[in-house]
């Protein structure tokens, strides 16, 4: 008898998480090379209440899972020579202390001892996964397209840009980086472009995630809604029949 | 509820976007005073389902995972270092720097600071300071007789002095660069100091390994851009508001759980 209440709740739960996804979009609408999420849901076949030649059992919600929508950001132009955009299908790839870790984040710096690294310090691999060092005497550094590094006219490395198949496994520890979960290996990406003096801006389009969040917050209400009819009736049932005795 | 803290964090980032963004604007007609920027990086992530988790005993696996984010978070405030115009002010003491490099100042502690501000001027006993009047190293003294002082593009100090035809050399100039110019830190009145993440100095001559040349006459300009400036801040105004906009729907949903008869 109570399982509109229940039914209704799963809703709830699933639309408050759906904000905190909307929400979190919305903050990082200018993080570098941030990917828009959206939360996917899915029928869950809860135990059926007890009738006996009654209607279709009673389905819940729940989250299924986080969407990432891996299009292409707006590019940016910032005249610094260590800022990389890439255009298509790609990722650098960091070392980390905790591991190998994938970013869009071109916003490269070196450090100390010349390395490329990100701006947490972590050296950005070349190609073959070893890292690149510039020397600032050599004169002024040049990424050409398929990510190869040239100070002057020597060549000093190559960036390394790598793809996957399935971008699913990925996923997202924070600090624009991504961890790949699988087994499978991250491939050259050979089609994607690297575009020296840009960055890649997020892809969130802010009107999509507005509308998307009035359409939460007015679901929110309307299941509340129902669910405090439920209760009237409920109510109501209850006084009735104390009427009748 | 999770939205309202995220975005706190997101009001609080573009609340920092704002205040870079206005200090580039003050100082837009600051010399040599190269722009700054916010870049900003994702919170960490609450993994409520892993992706790449076994589904089942026949080896399926999940596909995607559920990942909530927990808002952003400033990663980096760094300057661009890109050249800013050279204006001409003939003035004599007015250096400009094309190209990569810092002058050497020694500052009253006696720790040794870098600047591209070359509005230079000479202190009561001829020695050339900068407008702090903290001298430039290495200490370069011009003679009270000298009646022109010229400065070559590669750093030579040379003089005139009252009844000589001839040039003298008093000294030459040398300029500082850095491994990772991003990693001085900024301590007013346009000096930096080095520190672990820019690496020791190397100084040379300019013009040579890569460093700039020196242009007397002229100084150079700060590298903002304003109309890039305003467009910057409005976009961050507008990233604010929206951030807002969350909280107050994430509070008008609180607001309808609360009044759920009960």
């Amino acid at each position: 008898m109570d399982n509109a209440l229940y039914v209704g709740l799963s809703r709830q739960m699933v639309l408050r998480r759906e904000l905190d996804i909307v929400a979190n979009n919305i903050a990082n609408a200018d993080t570098n090379g941030f990917k828009v999420e959206s939360l996917m849901t899915k029928e869950q076949p809860g135990p059926p209440a007890f009738t006996p030649q009654g209607p279709r059992p009673i389905k819940f919600v729940s989250a299924d899972g986080v969407a990432r929508d891996y299009g292409q950001g707006a590019l940016r132009r910032t005249d610094t020579p260590l800022d990389v955009a890439i255009e298509g299908q790609g990722f650098l790839k960091v070392t980390t202390k905790a591991g190998d870790r994938f970013t869009r984040d071109g916003h490269l710096r070196t450090d100390d001892l010349g390395r490329l690294t990100t701006q947490a310090g972590d050296p950005v691999a070349d190609e073959s996964g070893g890292e690149i060092t510039l020397d600032p005497e050599k004169g002024q550094v040049t990424i050409a397209q398929d990510g190869t590094i040239t100070q002057g006219i020597e060549r000093v490395g190559k960036l390394g840009v790598f793809k996957f198949d399935s971008l699913s496994t990925l996923e997202k520890t924070g600090d624009n980086l991504y961890q790949n979960t699988s087994n499978q290996q991250a491939a050259p990406a050979t089609e994607a472009k690297v575009r020296q003096g840009m960055l890649e801006g997020s892809n969130v389009n802010s009107i999509t995630q507005i509308t998307r969040m009035i359409e939460v917050s007015r679901a929110y209400e309307q299941i509340t809604r129902i669910m405090d009819s439920q209760a009237d009736l409920t109510r109501n049932s209850i006084t009735r029949m104390g009427r009748l005795q | 509820m999770q939205a309202l803290r995220t975005a706190a964090t997101g009001m609080a980032a573009q609340q920092l976007n704002v205040e870079v963004i206005s200090n580039n604007i003050a100082n837009m007609n600051t010399v040599a005073f190269k722009r700054q920027r916010a870049e900003f990086q994702d919170l960490l992530y609450q993994t409520l389902e892993a992706a790449g988790a076994q589904s089942s005993d026949q080896g399926t696996i999940v596909p995607t995972g559920v990942q909530i984010g927990a808002g952003v978070k400033a990663g980096s405030v760094y300057r661009i270092s890109t050249q800013g115009s050279l204006t001409r002010t003939d003035n004599t003491y007015d250096l400009a720097i094309d190209g990569r490099g810092y002058f050497q100042v020694l500052t009253p502690s006696g720790d040794t600071a870098y600047t591209r501000a070359g509005n230079l001027a000479i202190n009561d006993q001829g020695q050339l300071v900068n407008q702090d009047g903290y001298q430039i190293q290495p200490a370069i003294s011009i003679p009270g007789d000298a009646t022109s002082v010229s400065i070559s593009k590669s750093g030579q100090v040379q003089v005139i002095q009252a009844g000589q035809t001839a040039q003298s050399v008093v000294g030459t100039l040398e300029l500082a660069s850095f491994t990772n110019e991003g990693g001085l830190s900024a301590q007013g009145s346009n000096l930096f100091k080095e520190t672990a993440a820019s690496g020791a100095p190397t100084t040379g001559t300019p013009g040579v390994n890569g460093l700039g040349t020196l242009l007397q006459g002229y100084t150079e300009a700060s590298n903002v851009d304003p109309v890039s400036e305003i467009t910057a801040l409005i976009v961050a105004q507008r990233a604010y508001e929206m951030n807002s906009k969350v909280i107050s729907t994430a509070d008008s949903m609180l607001g309808v759980a609360n009044q759920v008869k009960s």
